[in-house]
């Protein structure tokens, strides 16, 4: 079985825990136990000789307090862990709430700039101007991503209860992501009915979940490819799809894709930035929102990526 | 149609300025205040028709100021814009509980968006 194996390599279980191998708690677990069993045939032979209730006794206050000995180291050990994963949380919390701010500052007053006083800029200081927003733009999407993540972790992540119309998050996608597209040269399709229902989630959220599947479908894309944004009415649910002719999940890949930090092979290769977590954040995001998400991909022909969620 | 008299209550310099040029540039009369006591005077001196509150202030945070305009007769009608970068589950629900109206975080919002959801709320409710 898979589990034991992972038990006994220890060194694989120091290093990815960070700790020296004497402290990771499978190895104490063992020592407690050859040291139990020890003890327990010390025990074994010495009341054979002496039947006296006292060398019992005594005996039996030695296995007790062994085993809360090593018990207790194994407790210390976890509880270090625990306290070590708390403070690192905390502080990518602290961090990224504090870059928060004055990014913030950037994106508002590059957005009050173009907005309101873009009279007088010639096209050249605008396209600057638009360069900057850009990557400002990609910024508060790291930002954003890693404090997202240390909110699911520490199972802290707000959902507001909105009603709206989808197409709305839609549209804003598909703009945001406008020079990505046009770089990848990848054309853009939407098919959705007019009459559509609203739905009901957290829309700024849903927006972030619905633009990190979109956002893949273009990267991922192979050059001059399509992406389709799909929309259904399915019962009481709107399905919603995107799906691209790109690159796609080799089938070994496929069951991990929506792990923290998971990164594919084949997206490594063909683009080296990214973190590997907007698929597991948009997972978080739908699943609070009371939805669900799948999907289908096979290499080379390209991936649909698919989320539901309920009609408001 | 008269100027509608928003509050905006924000320390960081930066932000209070993009935020003050933004909403008179789409015609609302503004009010700064830089800390929480501010806050609390001005809403009951200028009787704004909408606050737009940080969390984070120095000499009485968000919280408390939202429990003071709340606890008073005259202010505790005026609609609260919690506009803050924490976004944690338990400082919004706090703060949804003590009686805000809705809790955008900033760093999310272009101001575009900000003023949508001011201009929804002000004009709903009339």
């Amino acid at each position: 079985m898979k589990w034991i194996v992972n038990d006994l390599n220890i060194k694989k279980q120091a290093d990815d825990l960070g700790i020296s191998i004497w402290q990771t708690p499978s190895l104490l677990f063992l020592i407690m136990g050859i040291i139990s069993i020890i003890v327990m045939i010390v025990v074994y032979f010495v009341s054979r000789n002496h039947t006296s209730p006292e060398y019992l006794i005594l005996a039996e206050t030695f296995v007790t307090v062994t085993i809360f000995v090593a018990g207790n180291m194994i407790i210390t050990s976890v509880e270090k862990l625990t306290q070590i994963n708390k403070m690192k949380s905390e502080f990518v919390a602290i961090v990224s709430h504090q870059l928060k701010n004055p990014l913030t500052g950037i994106n508002w007053d590059i957005e009050l700039l173009i907005s309101k006083y873009k009279k007088g800029l010639d096209q050249k200081q605008l396209d600057i101007i638009k360069k900057i927003n850009g990557s400002t733009i990609l910024m508060t999407r790291l930002v954003n991503d890693l404090l997202d993540v240390v909110r699911i972790d520490q199972g802290n992540l707000f959902v507001n209860k909105d009603k709206f119309n989808i197409e709305g998050i839609i549209k804003k996608t598909i703009v945001k992501n406008e020079s990505l597209t046009r770089q990848m040269n990848v054309e853009i399709r939407v098919e959705i009915s007019d009459n559509t229902p609203q739905i009901v989630g957290d829309e700024k959220r849903l927006e972030v979940a619905l633009d990190n599947l979109f956002s893949n479908a273009v990267k991922y894309n192979k050059e001059g490819g399509v992406v389709v944004i799909k929309v259904e009415k399915k019962n009481k649910e709107i399905n919603l799809c995107v799906e691209d002719n790109g690159i796609g999940i080799p089938e070994k890949e496929q069951a991990q894709i929506f792990e923290k930090f998971y990164r594919s092979e084949k997206a490594i290769r063909k683009e080296t930035g990214g973190t590997g977590l907007g698929l597991y954040i948009a997972k978080n995001i739908v699943e609070q929102c009371g939805g669900k998400i799948w999907f289908k991909s096979s290499e080379e022909k390209g991936s649909k990526f698919c989320f539901s969620l309920p009609l408001a | 149609m008269n100027k509608k008299k928003v509050l905006v209550v924000e320390d960081d310099a930066i932000l209070r300025q993009a935020l003050t040029e933004f909403l008179e540039a789409d015609n609302f009369s503004v009010i700064v205040a830089t800390d929480g006591e501010e806050a609390v005077k001005f809403t009951k001196n200028n009787k704004p028709d909408i606050i737009l509150l940080d969390i984070i202030l120095p000499k009485k945070d968000g919280f408390d100021v939202i429990k003071e305009i709340k606890e008073d007769d005259n202010t505790k009608d005026i609609p609260i814009v919690l506009l803050t970068n924490l976004g944690s589950l338990s400082d919004i629900e706090k703060a949804l509980a003590l009686g805000a109206t809705t809790y955008l975080v900033k760093g999310d919002y272009q101001l575009k968006e900000v003023m949508e959801k001011i201009k929804e709320i002000l004009f709903l409710k009339k």
